[in-house]
């Protein structure tokens, strides 16, 4: 391309203004009997998704100050609660080492398993972790901890529910509300790896939700794949309801697809270790790296409910977590990644004091973990007491510091989400301070 | 159209006029069976044309609680789960001696049967209520701690009262070691409230979230229900020591629950006022219509439902029938999405791809179900699977399932007998392309498809509707054409 590089914003604007082209000329020759009212009326926010480019609403042309800032938030739900104790260690007497040797001994890694964080002397990092400390060193990394919710129970439905909706009554996610502040996007504007939406994204805004880029294909014989897609979009065109909008945002997300997918495999020596959440992360930097307009991505990781023999568990879990995390960041690169954060969150922590099985049961403040670009610097954020029999709350971490504001900033500094009151009602917002404007 | 009821289902069918959603077409048995089924096989219309509406609706309810009740629905996939008979000291003993005491068989078994029976039941009347109660009543299969009990929710509760009464099957639930076990009730007592079970009973199994209750109803709804517990082998017990003592009042219900020996009682008592709570009756027959008519209802028909429910104490099949003699439910035909799974099965059913072998299919619908996101009775929280289209948008789950209908067209997979594509046009066998397409569209998805979809068909293979069927391409991309017909919005609704 010969014309000077172009802004993000401006390059979506141009797409907008070709795919309104195109819809207009698709409206004009469908067929009689085919009517696309119920596309407009059906959805309110959603409309029609694009033929060859890929915004999904026609009135993106219009919008263009709504459009993406370029930057990307990526959520990570631990699904099961995940123990932050033995994540990011209070690791001296004044965060409360001793009381954990005395309630969890066995699961307090061993000093040699604690790596210290420069800067915040109290905390260490469990060794499992150590492919994410050079990140630490760059800025890159930072944790709250005793982070929860109001109304949150020791249920992982309710919790994770009302970490996700924003509220205990909300009816739709935050993020969702979040991609209905920001206006229309392209189809790749919020993904979810998995098979299913969570709840943070529930709701009226369209998303994408891909198994794996590698299959994310039209399936069955290639010969016959051209003629296929071009038969469907005249069998789809018109439907009312989600279908008619979904099958073409998913053929239009195809030739994306491929697109990205011709340029994926892991860059600046970063290796992946094996597993569905490597994968899933691989899939999202190979998204990212094509600039498709991903604003905020989704993936959820199951196995973190410890009950039994937490450590070789957690330590298991953790280690490859870390080694995907810091192969995602590393595979980004300096540039690419100062435009993407990444929260790790999880529905509560768990109990302080180990059962009867090795493990932990169900307790109450957790910790996020906070990657990649925009944090105001590698810290431990937040309020923190030293844990003593007298600081717990029924005998777990207490909710200190809160999620939504967590969230909120990240929402608001890193998207450009202007009120946050919609994305968590009934929330006095109280910034950490921990994300950077822009 | 205002909705109208009929003395019978024939009656209702017989005055309802012809709508449908486009592009679907007005065949009522297409519609009947994905909604009280799991889509349409060819003989089917035999069936319904043999027996009558309303002969073959009573068939189906007859054999659901007498032959076909439980698993017996199809011999064969019954016998793929032989630890579904156990109880849950007899499964644990199984697993051990088959080298994991903590081991899946028994919930894999579960869903596999499931899938089975979804899938080739001969009663799929009585499968279409397992699922529509087994996602009121949720209790996650493969969840925490129910490895050996999971299956008794599903024999002993869901299918034992899916054609009986509501009442009683509520009952059954708050006795049921799974249900205790997921939604924690095992493990409140008097000392340490778990107000999990307690509020879910409110707000899912009975009367919603807007009867108007109160967090002190709901701390009583957990107290007075304390004492439910399981003994060592996993098997339902009241202990009386863990009883909560001390009057209790919920909504209108009030109990003075003054003995630890008389607080099961107590707790049946505010059970069946629960169950038979006008809220309760709503609640139920609004999810029902959902559930069994469109993702809008009409007030007229679940109120219709709802006074059926009070009137008969909460007999489930009454109501069913209802909706069957409503013109609402016939005029509803289009008005539902297929969920994932459900489209998967329907596609085993259209192509009439039998279990070759049956380890091997049902396994096979495991995964593909598992892909897809919908294992059937794995949903994790206790509300259940969404019944509604807007929960189920995800491009990743399209592919999958236009790849299945390719799969299963192409005879891809593991354990179903092979599929001669040419078996589908029938007795009468086309002339010209076009016919062939017509045909097929007719066979597969009951509906003929309007011009602009036929012509789509056509381009596909290439060449002119009146090419004669000996010249056509149909001979190379028959077994391409018919999956593209599955992939149809024909197909994907119901």
């Amino acid at each position: 391309m010969t014309t000077p590089e172009l802004s993000t914003a401006e390059r979506l604007t141009r797409q907008a203004e070709q795919v309104s082209a195109d819809l207009a000329a698709q409206d004009a020759s469908w067929q009689g009997g085919w009517t696309r009212r119920s596309f407009l009326a059906g959805a309110g926010m959603v409309g029609v998704a694009a033929l060859g480019s890929q915004l999904v609403t026609t009135r993106a042309a219009y919008a263009a100050s709504g459009l993406s800032n370029g930057n990307t938030l990526i959520c990570i739900f631990l699904r099961g609660a995940a123990d932050g104790l033995r994540i990011l260690v209070p690791a001296t007497s004044d965060t409360g080492l001793d009381y954990l040797t005395t309630v969890r001994a066995n699961l307090v890694p061993a000093s040699t398993n604690r790596l210290p964080l420069a800067g915040a002397p109290g905390w260490a990092l469990n060794s499992a972790l150590s492919p994410l400390l050079p990140f630490w060193g760059t800025g890159e990394l930072a944790f709250v901890p005793a982070v929860s919710v109001e109304g949150v129970t020791r249920s992982h439905f309710q919790a994770q529910q009302c970490l996700e909706r924003g509220s205990d009554t909300a009816t739709t996610g935050w993020l969702d509300r979040a991609l209905q502040q920001l206006g229309p996007g392209t189809t790749f504007r919020a993904v979810t790896q998995g098979s299913a939406l969570p709840a943070a994204l529930t709701g009226n805004q369209s998303k994408l939700v891909m198994s794996s880029l590698k299959n994310f294909s039209f399936p069955g014989w290639d010969g016959v794949a051209p003629q296929s897609e071009a038969a469907l979009r005249t069998l789809y065109r018109g439907l009312p309801g989600p279908l008619g909008e979904d099958v073409p945002i998913t053929l239009s997300a195809l030739a994306t697809a491929a697109t990205a997918r011709a340029k994926a495999g892991a860059q600046n020596g970063a290796v992946y270790p094996g597993g569905n959440f490597s994968t899933a992360l691989a899939d999202l930097a190979t998204l990212l790296r094509a600039e498709v307009g991903m604003q905020v991505a989704t993936i959820d990781v199951g196995g973190w409910d410890t009950h039994t023999d937490e450590a070789n568990q957690l330590d298991r879990n953790l280690t490859s977590a870390a080694k995907a995390l810091a192969a995602f960041l590393t595979d980004l690169g300096p540039a690419r990644r100062s435009r993407v954060t990444v929260a790790v969150m999880t529905e509560f922590g768990r109990r302080v004091q180990m059962n009867a099985s090795g493990g932990t049961d169900h307790g109450h403040g957790s910790l996020m973990w906070l990657l990649g670009g925009g944090l105001a610097g590698a810290s431990v954020y937040g309020k923190w007491d030293q844990l003593s029999a007298a600081t717990l709350d029924s005998g777990d971490v207490p909710a200190l510091n809160n999620a939504y504001d967590v969230l909120g900033e990240l929402a608001q500094k890193r998207l450009g989400v202007g009120q946050l009151s919609t994305l968590f009602p009934g929330r006095t917002f109280a910034p950490l301070g921990l994300a950077k404007v822009g | 159209m205002a909705t109208t009821f009929w003395p019978s289902i024939a009656a209702a069918l017989r005055n309802t006029p012809h709508t449908t959603r486009a592009p679907m077409v007005w065949d009522p048995a297409s519609l009947l069976m994905s909604r009280f089924g799991f889509g349409i096989e060819a003989k089917t219309r035999a069936d319904l044309a043999h027996y009558g509406l309303d002969g073959w609706w009573a068939n189906q309810v007859a054999f659901g609680r007498g032959a076909g009740a439980g698993y017996a629905g199809h011999a064969g996939v019954a016998a793929q789960g032989p630890l579904l008979k156990n109880n849950p000291a007899a499964v644990r003993a199984w697993l051990k001696a088959n080298g994991n005491e903590y081991g899946w068989e028994a919930m894999d078994q579960l869903t596999r049967v499931t899938l089975g029976l979804q899938a080739w039941s001969h009663g799929q009347v009585y499968e279409a209520v397992v699922d529509f109660f087994a996602n009121h009543l949720n209790v996650a299969n493969h969840s925490d701690g129910v490895w050996t009990t999971r299956h008794t929710m599903d024999r002993d509760v869901i299918r034992k009262y899916a054609l009986g009464s509501y009442a009683s099957m509520l009952l059954a639930s708050a006795r049921n070691p799974a249900m205790l076990q997921y939604l924690s009730l095992a493990s409140s007592s008097k000392k340490a409230i778990n107000e999990n079970y307690g509020r879910e009973l409110l707000e899912l199994h009975t009367v919603g979230i807007g009867a108007g209750y109160t967090e002190a109803d709901v701390q009583n709804s957990a107290r007075i229900l304390t004492g439910r517990s399981l003994d060592a082998d996993f098997n339902y017990t009241y202990k009386p020591e863990r009883h909560f003592l001390g009057p209790i009042k919920v909504l209108g219900f009030s109990h003075p629950n003054d003995t630890a020996e008389g607080g099961e009682a107590a707790g049946e008592a505010y059970l069946r006022y629960l169950a038979y709570h006008p809220a309760t009756a709503q609640r139920l027959a609004y999810k029902m219509c959902v559930h069994f008519v469109s993702d809008n209802p009409s007030p007229t028909l679940v109120a219709e439902l709802a006074r059926i429910y009070l009137r008969t104490g909460s007999q489930i099949v009454p109501m069913l029938a209802a909706i069957l003699r409503s013109t609402e439910f016939w005029a509803s035909r289009g008005a539902k999405v297929r969920r994932p799974a459900e489209n998967l099965i329907a596609t085993v059913r259209a192509l009439g791809v039998g279990p070759g072998d049956l380890s091997k299919s049902l396994q096979s619908l495991h995964w593909m179900s598992s892909a897809v996101g919908q294992v059937p009775l794995d949903w994790s929280a206790p509300n259940g699977y969404p019944a509604v289209a807007g929960a189920w948008r995800s491009s990743g789950s399209l592919l999958n399932l236009w790849g299945y209908h390719r799969g299963l067209a192409q005879n891809w997979y593991d354990g179903f007998a092979d599929l001669d594509p040419n078996s589908l046009y029938g007795a009468v066998k086309p002339r010209t392309s076009g016919e062939a397409i017509v045909q097929l569209c007719g066979r597969l998805t009951g509906s003929r498809f309007p011009a602009a979809h036929q012509a789509a068909l056509q381009t596909f293979l290439g060449e002119p509707a009146d090419t004669p069927i000996a010249d056509s391409r149909l001979r190379w991309y028959l077994s391409h054409l018919i999956p593209l017909i599955l992939d149809a919005p024909q197909h994907a609704l119901r």
